[in-house]
């Protein structure tokens, strides 16, 4: 804030004026960041909805599908949807191996939920010990996927990168939409989630239903593992800061809407973007976390209310 | 309740715990190393931490994500003290606790959120506290963060030897054990159980939920505060990632490993989760993988957590030895 002092000596005030390209890159910027928020949010959603479980690892599963696409680029140089895929591969599996190893067998054992969220941040201090002895403790730099060139859209000069991000991201979320209403699979997730014991009547394996939720929710987060990774780099702790942040876009869209977690993710984005960019670069974060208390008091559920059973 | 009764029930309760109290302030005897003394040091006050979130977690049934902020108000604010003014270490202590309260007055418009939603608040309340003490420099030192913090005296003789500091966070955790007991039996301690086993019935019976979930919070954080002053002086250094969102999650995982149900359970946690990673220091690399596995199986113990399955392990070795015994006498007979 001291620059305004300064700012006499430089013609008009340097920090009011914002041109236009740079708000169109701050805004790609912060859809982009976003999109990446909605994915892992995504997954945090569902699986509330489906276990009442908060998934503190989810950040953790995301870094796994990072780790897994930059593995797959080392071992065969391929083109970047071939890294996404295996990404979310990877994603998944490690989401799967983790509640069938885990968070089953202890919801067998009938602990009370607050121990199996505990037992999430357990799994989140192994999977980020385990990634660091297995891929170091270096940031791995992603190769470059994407053409450096400038893009020009609509007049605009913009980081063809981001562009793809939303891309992507927009693709990956119409595909779990489309899964979720047209699919007899996804109908039957759904139905399981809002109501395990009419579910149940209707022929319809819970259990199975989790499992899958957890491996849809591996999915998204490993998607965004690897599309966060080729805009930064990869590495062990990438995770746990952005699952957080994810749990907080979940939350102020409506913790258990999957509507609710992609404009939450979006909104968060767009709001730690904007405040970095307008505001200060220390307290983004903290913006981003005041804008939440205040959603939250204003509408205690979020924006997004979610129907059937309440939280 | 017949007298006997009642002096039967305070034997039970008081013999086990003056044995316990008297086995912690016989460590300093035995162990010498001022290493391992500081390491103790700092397990009580991680008894501190940890049985003040008892108090939401363990009782009201409120999850709450951000008891790491209410610790670094603390031990800042003592600190900040101690520098300025020389204040004597028991004030700077409290004048720790009392901010933290107040700070958390700050927690009371969230209070009325239910579940999930109030622990993702507490957790951005955290995180702001956490940016504060980064980029206020003027105020916490910011990044470099607050060097020479005095040792602590008291009526000017100097307690700063680690076995001393020792005493003085022992005292503090009876202290704090003591109020908190009381607490936990008074009006206000059963009407935060009925809170958390169901609030609207709780409301239904006339209890002021909001109010007590309020005042809950500020105990607590009065409570985590109090450990902070003693943190200031235990390590004389103080650094803003000493209290982030990860130290939140340590105090929580130290009530949850201990049980959900008694303050000594609270203490157990604090304990383990203090030491597990000094004895798995010689795992190297390994070390937090151990530590991280050994949440997830603590995890299954249930929420009568590690206290729960002593209790549980000593009936049934008491039961054993009755029938044994009891078997015996059917023999000679």
């Amino acid at each position: 804030m001291g620059s305004y002092l300064g700012s006499d000596f430089g013609g008009p005030a340097r920090r009011t004026a914002v041109t236009t390209d740079q708000l169109v890159h701050t805004l790609l910027g912060g859809l982009a960041i976003g999109c990446i928020y909605s994915l892992i949010a995504l997954g945090i959603s569902m699986i509330i909805r489906a276990t009442e479980i908060l998934h503190f690892a989810q950040g953790e599963i995301m870094m796994i599908g990072a780790m897994a696409g930059i593995t797959a680029f080392w071992l065969a140089a391929m083109p970047f949807v071939l890294v996404l895929l295996f990404g979310i591969l990877g994603g998944g599996i490690a989401s799967v191996l983790v509640e069938l190893m885990i968070y089953r067998p202890l919801g067998r054992r009938r602990v009370p939920l607050l121990n199996i969220i505990i037992a999430t941040l357990g799994v989140s201090i192994v999977l980020q010990n385990v990634a660091r002895l297995v891929w170091g403790s270096e940031p791995l730099r992603y190769p470059t996927l994407f053409a450096s060139k400038g893009l020009v859209l609509a007049g605009f000069v913009v980081s063809p990168q981001l562009v793809w991000i939303v891309i992507l991201g927009v693709a990956i979320m119409g595909a779990l939409m489309a899964f979720f209403h047209f699919t007899r699979l996804g109908i039957a997730m759904q139905a399981a989630a809002q109501d395990a014991d009419a579910a149940r009547m209707m022929g319809i394996s819970v259990e199975r239903a989790t499992t899958l939720t957890f491996a849809v929710a591996g999915m998204m987060a490993g998607a965004a593992g690897v599309l966060l990774g080729s805009l930064f780099f990869a590495s062990f702790n990438m995770g746990f800061t952005t699952g957080i942040k994810a749990f907080v876009a979940a939350t102020l869209g409506g913790l258990g809407s999957v509507p609710g977690a992609m404009v939450g993710g979006l909104l968060f984005g767009l709001i730690e973007t904007f405040s970095g960019a307008l505001i200060s670069t220390s307290y983004k974060d903290a913006v981003g976390m005041i804008v939440l208390i205040l959603i939250l008091l204003l509408a205690p559920m979020g924006l997004f209310t979610r129907p059937g059973r309440q939280v | 309740m017949t007298l006997s009764v009642m002096t039967a029930g305070v034997t039970t309760v008081w013999i086990p715990r003056l044995v316990v109290l008297a086995a912690i302030a016989a460590v300093p005897l035995v162990e010498h190393n001022s290493y391992w003394l500081h390491v103790f040091s700092l397990a009580l006050i991680g008894a501190v931490l940890a049985m003040g979130l008892q108090l939401l977690v363990g009782m009201a049934g409120v999850l709450s994500l951000g008891q790491g902020a209410f610790y670094g108000i603390g031990a800042y604010t003592a600190a900040s003290l101690a520098i300025a003014w020389q204040a004597p270490f028991i004030l700077t202590i409290l004048c720790g606790g009392v901010t933290a309260a107040i700070a958390s007055l700050l927690l009371i418009p969230i209070v009325r959120l239910k579940g999930s939603s109030l622990a993702v608040a507490t957790l951005g309340f955290g995180i702001i506290v956490h940016l504060v003490m980064l980029n206020e420099d003027w105020l916490t030192g910011g990044s470099i963060g607050m060097m020479d913090i005095p040792l602590p005296t008291l009526f000017g003789a100097n307690v700063g030897g680690e076995a001393a500091l020792y005493y003085v966070c022992l005292v503090v955790a009876a202290v704090v054990f003591l109020a908190l007991d009381r607490i936990a039996h008074s009006r206000f301690g059963r009407a935060l159980v009925a809170i958390s086993q169901d609030e609207e019935a709780a409301r239904a019976s006339g209890i002021a939920v909001n109010v007590c979930k309020s005042k809950c919070f500020i105990v607590a954080a009065f409570t985590a505060g109090v450990a902070g002053g003693l943190y200031a002086y235990h390590s004389r250094y103080l650094n803003p990632n000493d209290f982030t969102f990860l130290k939140s999650i340590d105090i929580l995982i130290m009530v949850v490993i201990g049980g959900l149900v008694s303050l000594p359970g609270a203490a157990l946690g604090a304990l383990i989760v203090v030491l597990a990673p000094e004895v798995l220091r010689s795992s190297g690399e390994l070390r937090l993988i151990l530590f991280g596995a050994l949440v997830i199986v603590l995890m299954g113990t249930g929420n009568r957590g590690l206290a729960g399955l002593i209790i549980d392990l000593a009936a049934s070795a008491r039961t054993a030895w009755q029938r044994r015994a009891s078997a015996k006498t059917e023999a000679k007979a």
